[in-house]
């Protein structure tokens, strides 16, 4: 029996574990098989550490799946508050925004008018009124930024 | 989609919290042996069961069940073991990553061994077992994946967003791997 055929029934043996064999080529391996004690002893080999490699017995950590339970429903409560503070933050902006916009005109005048009465400059007045509008996103926007953990602390390097 | 499937998905997406509890009992053993497969190192693969199933939670409205639930299960798994394995600059889990790298896997300390060794009584077990240790993480997985979760090829590569050939090489080279791997007379 020449050296190709061994190496061919090897060939045909690891596809038809990985792949699977069309039919004329596993009958072809059966037959080499059963003429063949050497290829059958190292397939059977095969077969063996195959079924070693599914029974390796690997046991769960003792509580690992409680644990793991108590701690899912642990963030998924405080993902729900987080959540509803979200929903609560979005309401109080949008209706902050709602108010600026229809105030808008009205404190325009209003500082005009101050600024008239106590002869303020116009650049004043208009920054006055820029910050009246600003402030408050800006608050805003730290808010949300303190909510999600971001860190503006400028002391911690990059590791 | 199947009933099931898509009632799945609906609870995962409204993280319905009983349904998890669930999920996670009757996946355990199969996701913490894939893990601890992948990483060799108990401790490591605890912590990234529990990650995993806070990541499934967090992200359950993501699943579209179009495919089995193990399979996106054990790719969330497997995201957090490359992400660990580059921050903690773990060369053997990097090569997860790393589709035609040849480096053998090295254990990361004889700890992980002595406790992997705890996990397996008979001879051609822990023959096996400590072989897998010695072959890439790559192949360990696709081996896992394709004799012990008898996963389908298809299943393996779209889990592992890689082609199907690209599987089917390294369950090749991976079978090759293992059996020089073993020690003479074993198994």
């Amino acid at each position: 029996m020449t050296e190709n055929l061994h190496i061919r029934a090897q060939k045909f043996f690891a596809q038809s574990l990985v792949e699977g064999l069309p039919h004329a080529d596993q009958s072809w391996l059966d037959q080499h098989l059963h003429e063949c004690a050497d290829c059958a002893r190292e397939i059977a080999s095969t077969h063996e550490l195959l079924h070693a490699l599914r029974t390796v017995p690997v046991s769960v950590p003792r509580d690992l799946a409680a644990r793991t339970q108590l701690r899912v429903r642990l963030r998924a409560q405080e993902s729900a508050q987080t959540s509803q503070g979200n929903f609560l933050l979005w309401v109080i902006t949008g209706f902050s925004w709602f108010v600026g916009v229809l105030s808008a005109p009205l404190v325009w005048r209003g500082f005009a008018w101050v600024g008239n009465y106590l002869h303020v400059p116009k650049l004043a007045v208009e920054m006055g009124f820029v910050l009246w509008w600003a402030v408050p996103a800006l608050f805003a926007v730290a808010a949300v930024l303190h909510q999600k953990g971001f860190n503006i602390s400028p002391s911690r390097g990059p590791n | 989609m199947t009933d099931d499937t898509q009632a799945l998905a609906q609870g995962l997406s409204r993280r319905d919290p009983d349904l998890l509890d669930h999920l996670i009992e009757l996946y355990q053993h199969r996701l913490y042996r894939y893990l601890l497969f992948l990483t060799g190192n108990p401790a490591l693969a605890e912590d990234l069961f529990q990650e995993t199933w806070i990541r499934v939670l967090e992200r359950g409205h993501q699943y579209n069940a179009k495919s089995k639930f193990e399979s996106w299960l054990f790719a969330i798994a497997r995201n957090l073991v490359i992400d660990v394995s580059r921050r903690k600059k773990m060369p053997s889990l990097e090569d997860l990553g790393d589709k035609d790298s040849n480096q053998p896997f090295d254990p990361p300390d004889e700890h992980s061994i002595s406790a992997l060794q705890l996990l397996v009584s008979r001879e051609n077990q822990q023959a096996v077992q400590l072989s897998l240790l010695k072959i890439p993480a790559y192949y360990r997985e696709v081996l896992l994946l394709r004799f012990h979760e008898e996963m389908a090829l298809e299943e393996i590569a779209a889990m592992m967003s890689t082609p199907v050939s690209t599987v089917k090489s390294r369950l090749y080279r991976g079978l090759a791997a293992l059996k020089s791997a073993l020690p003479e007379g074993a198994v």
